[in-house]
C-alpha cells in the first residue's frame, strides 16, 4: 500500500516550547488512521501543518508525493477540533458556499443529496443559528467531505455527539473510506479508535510514542492484564502481592500483573478470598495502555 | 471561480443584504453633513425679538447718532411688505457715564442683562473718533451674555464706524455728498481660468469661482473617501476578529488558503464600497443636476476617485485584517482599533490647510506619502487649481507599491496569527511574523 501522507522528522516550535519534535508519520492509502494522545500534546499541531496551515520549522511533509500540501487542499476534507460556521447564512445556502470553494460541480444536488443523508432536509432553509448543536455538527461535517475528497482529517470528529448522531457520522466515515478516501482522525474516544482505525498513532508531548496496527501495539505490551469479575468485587483484591495496577471498573476489575509473576498463583489467592464468575488473561486495552503512556508517574498506584 | 472571488462574493452578499446596510447607507450622509445641512436650512432663521440696548457714551454724540440709525432701522427694516416682522427692533437707552463710580455703573448693567431687563450695554469711549493707541477711552465696548457671537454687535459695530469715518471726513472738509462713493466698496469677484473647446476652437468664458464650490467639492470627496474607509476597510479588523473568535476560520481554511481567505474579505469589502460610493455619487450627480448646478460637479476628478479607493481600501483592508487576526476577543480589537485607524484620520486635520493652498509645501509634501495620498491628492485635485501632472502619478506609484506591500505584509502577518489563541502577540513577535511569515 502506498502512501498518501508521510510527515518525516517534523519540529514545530512556538516561542520556546517544542510542540512537536522529530515526528515521522506514514498514512497508508485507504487506511483508517487514528491520531491519539492527551490535551495539548501536539494532535492538532501536527494535524495543522499536515493541512499548511502552519508550517513545520524542519522536516518535510508530503502529500500524495508532492511537498507542496497547500496546492492539494481541493483533495483534502478538514474538519477541525473547534469549529464555527456563519451564523446567519442558511444551512443550504452555507453549503452551497463551501461547494464552490471545494470546486463541487452540481453544488445544489450535492447540497440537497447530504442534507437528505443526514436527516437536514427540513433544516435547508433555516439560519444556521437556529439548528440544534447536532445538527450543526453535522452540517460542518457535510462541508468537509462534500467533495468526496481523497483525504478526510477530522479532529475529534465525535465530540459533543449524541450516539445516534455519532453512529450516523461513524457510518458516514465509513462509507468514505469504502469508496476510496483516506481517514486520518484524532479521538479522546479509546473504544472508537480500537473499532474503526486499522492503525493507531499515539503522540505524547510532542513525540510519537505509538504507531501501528492495533495488534501489534497491543502485542508490544504483552499479555499482562487480567479482567476479573468476582463477588467480592475490589474488596477481594486488596494486598495481593504480583499486582501492579488494578483499574476498577465497577463491575469488573482489570488487574495489571508484575512482569515475571506467575498468573496462576494470583488466581489462586483471589479463589480463596472471593468466588470468580470471570477470568480472562489477555493484552492490555487501548485505553490502558494511553493511560500507561499518558500517566507514567500514577501507574504504580490504584486508580 | 477563484476562491478569492468566491469569499469576496459571500462577504458582499452578507454585508449589502442585511437591514444594517441599508440604514447605514442612508444615516451615514446624515450624520456625516447633518451640521452642514442644519446650518443651511436655519441660517436665515434670526431671533426677532426687540432688543433693549443701554448706551454708556463718553463722546456725548454718537449715543445720539446711534439711536437716530436705531430709529431708522425700526421704521425700515423690521417689517417686511406683508407687515411680517422679519427682524428685531433696537431700542437704544442713552445713559449717563457714571464718572465717579464706573466699574459700579457697569456691574449694575450687567445684572440688568442678567434680569433679562436690558438686552446689552454698550461702552463709547470719548476719544473713538481721534483714538490714541492702547487707551480704554479710544475703544468701545459692548456687553452681553453672549457678546462674541451677538449679531446686534455687527450691527452697532457697522454704523457707528460709519458714523465716526463721516465725521472725520466732514473734519477735513470733504463734502457730505462725496462722502457715500468714499464708503462704496467695489467687490473683486472670484473667477476661474478661461479654456478652449479643442473641438470647436471656441473660446469658453471663465466661470465664478464660488466659496462655496471651491470648500464644498474636496470636502466632499474627502468625506466620501474618508467614510468609504470607515464603513468597508476598519471593520474588517473586528470581522476577522469575530470569525476567528467564532471557530469559523480554521473551518474555511480547510478549503482556502490565509491569502484566499484575506484577500476574499478584502475584496468583499472593496465591492461593498463601490457599491456605496457609486450610490452616493450617483444620488449627487442627480440632485446637484436637478437643482441647477450641475457645472459644481468635477466630472474628471470621479475616475481618480475610483482608482484610490481601490487602492484604500486594500491597503487599509489588508491591515486591518491582518491585526483583526491577531485579536482574540473584543477587548482585543477595541485596544487597537483608535491606533491602527489614527493614520487613517490625520488627513482630515490638514483639510483646510490643503484647500486653502493645494501647491504649497505642505499639501505636495503630504499628498505624496503613500497611506495619506488617496484623501490628500484627491484633495487637492479637487480644488479648482491645477496640480502638475507628476504628481498624482507620482503619488499613485507610491499607492499601489505600499498596497502591495501591506498585502504581503498582512498576509504573513494574518497567516501567522489567525488561528492563535493565547494573548494578542506583541509588536516584536508580529515583526517575526511579518520577517519569517
Amino acid at each position: 500500500m502506498s502512501n498518501i501522507i508521510e510527515l518525516d522528522h517534523i519540529t514545530k516550535s512556538f516561542g520556546n516550547s517544542v510542540v512537536v519534535r522529530d515526528l515521522s508519520l506514514n498514512v497508508p492509502k485507504g487506511s483508517i488512521y487514528g491520531f491519539i494522545g492527551p490535551n495539548g500534546s501536539g494532535k492538532t499541531t501536527t494535524i495543522r501543518m499536515i493541512m499548511d496551515i502552519l508550517y513545520p520549522d524542519s522536516g518535510v511533509i508530503r502529500i500524495f508525493n508532492n511537498v507542496q500540501t497547500g496546492i492539494h487542499l481541493d483533495r483534502i476534507g478538514y474538519l477541525p477540533e473547534e469549529r464555527g460556521l456563519y451564523k446567519k447564512m442558511k444551512t443550504k445556502e452555507l453549503i452551497r458556499f463551501y461547494c464552490e470553494l471545494k470546486r463541487v460541480t452540481d453544488p445544489s444536488r450535492e447540497a440537497d443529496h447530504w442534507l437528505a443523508k443526514f436527516d437536514l432536509a427540513a433544516s435547508a432553509n433555516k439560519k444556521v443559528e437556529a439548528l440544534s448543536k447536532g445538527m450543526s455538527q453535522k452540517v460542518q461535517f457535510i462541508i468537509t467531505v462534500i467533495n468526496k475528497p481523497d483525504i478526510i482529517i477530522l479532529d475529534e470528529p465525535f465530540s459533543g455527539l449524541d450516539p445516534v448522531n455519532a453512529d450516523i457520522i461513524k457510518e458516514a466515515i465509513l462509507e468514505l473510506r469504502k469508496s476510496g478516501s483516506t481517514i486520518l482522525f484524532s479521538t479522546h474516544d479509546m473504544a472508537v479508535a480500537e473499532k474503526m482505525c486499522d492503525f493507531i498513532f499515539m503522540i505524547y508531548k510532542g513525540e510519537k510514542v505509538l504507531d501501528g496496527t492495533l495488534e501489534s501495539i497491543r502485542k508490544k505490551f504483552g499479555e499482562d492484564t487480567i479482567r476479573i469479575q468476582t463477588e467480592a468485587g475490589m474488596n477481594g483484591l486488596r494486598d495481593i502481592g504480583g499486582i501492579s495496577n488494578i483499574n476498577d471498573f465497577g463491575q469488573v476489575q482489570e488487574i495489571r500483573i508484575l512482569p515475571e509473576t506467575d498468573d496462576m498463583l494470583i488466581l489462586k489467592e483471589i479463589m480463596s478470598r472471593t468466588r470468580i464468575k470471570k477470568f480472562e488473561i489477555s493484552s492490555p486495552s487501548l485505553n490502558d495502555i494511553f493511560i500507561r503512556i499518558a500517566k507514567p508517574d500514577k501507574t504504580n498506584n490504584h486508580e | 471561480m477563484n476562491k478569492t472571488l468566491i469569499i469576496a462574493k459571500r462577504e458582499y452578499r452578507a454585508a449589502v443584504k442585511t437591514r444594517t446596510f441599508l440604514i447605514s447607507l442612508i444615516l451615514l450622509p446624515v450624520f456625516m453633513g447633518g451640521g452642514m445641512l442644519v446650518f443651511t436650512l436655519f441660517k436665515d432663521k434670526i431671533d426677532v425679538s426687540d432688543k433693549n440696548i443701554e448706551v454708556i457714551d463718553y463722546t456725548g454724540q454718537l449715543g445720539l447718532d446711534l439711536k437716530e440709525k436705531a430709529e431708522f432701522w425700526n421704521l425700515n427694516h423690521v417689517l417686511n411688505e406683508e407687515g411680517e416682522k422679519i427682524a428685531p427692533c433696537y431700542n437704544i437707552i442713552l445713559t449717563e457715564p457714571d464718572t465717579a463710580a464706573p466699574t459700579e455703573q457697569k456691574l449694575n448693567l450687567s445684572d440688568k442683562i442678567r434680569g433679562k431687563e436690558i438686552h446689552a450695554f454698550l461702552q463709547i469711549g470719548r476719544d473713538v473718533i481721534h483714538p490714541r493707541q492702547g487707551e480704554e477711552q479710544s475703544e468701545m465696548f459692548y456687553y452681553a451674555e453672549n457678546a462674541a457671537l451677538d449679531k446686534v454687535r455687527d450691527w452697532i459695530s457697522g454704523n457707528l464706524n460709519n458714523r465716526i469715518r463721516e465725521l472725520r471726513l466732514q473734519e477735513l472738509g470733504i463734502e457730505q455728498e462725496r462722502i457715500s462713493d468714499l464708503f462704496h466698496w467695489v467687490n473683486t469677484e472670484g473667477m476661474g481660468l478661461l479654456t478652449m473647446d479643442t473641438k470647436t476652437g471656441k473660446v469658453i468664458d471663465a466661470r465664478k469661482s464660488s466659496q462655496l464650490q471651491t470648500i464644498l467639492v474636496p470636502y466632499v470627496l474627502l468625506l466620501l473617501m474618508f467614510m468609504m474607509l470607515m464603513m468597508s476597510a476598519v471593520p474588517l479588523l473586528t470581522a476577522v476578529m469575530e470569525e476567528k473568535n467564532e471557530r469559523i476560520a480554521e473551518v474555511l481554511l480547510g478549503s482556502a488558503s490565509p491569502w484566499q481567505f484575506m484577500m476574499g474579505k478584502v475584496t468583499g469589502s472593496l465591492a461593498v464600497s463601490f457599491t456605496t460610493s457609486a450610490i452616493y455619487i450617483a444620488g449627487a450627480v442627480f440632485t446637484v443636476n436637478w437643482m441647477g448646478l450641475g457645472d459644481m460637479i468635477p466630472y474628471h476628478i470621479l475616475p481618480w476617485f475610483f482608482i484610490y479607493l481601490f487602492f484604500n481600501i486594500i491597503m487599509v483592508g489588508s491591515i486591518m485584517a491582518a491585526l483583526g487576526a491577531t485579536c482574540n476577543n473584543s477587548k482585543d480589537a477595541q485596544a487597537i482599533q483608535f491606533p491602527a485607524m489614527f493614520p487613517i484620520i490625520i488627513p482630515l486635520f490638514f483639510m483646510m490647510p490643503v484647500i486653502i493652498d493645494p501647491l504649497g509645501k505642505l499639501a505636495t509634501g503630504i499628498s505624496l506619502f503613500p497611506l495619506w495620498t488617496p484623501m490628500i491628492m484627491l484633495l487637492r485635485q479637487s480644488t479648482s487649481v491645477t496640480i502638475p501632472i507628476w504628481q498624482p502619478i507620482v503619488g499613485l506609484s507610491g499607492v499601489m507599491l505600499f498596497t502591495i506591500f501591506s498585502v504581503w505584509a498582512g498576509s504573513r502577518i494574518f497567516r501567522s496569527a489567525i488561528l492563535l489563541q493565547d494573548k494578542r502577540p506583541a509588536t516584536k513577535l508580529l515583526l517575526k511574523y511579518l520577517i519569517k511569515g
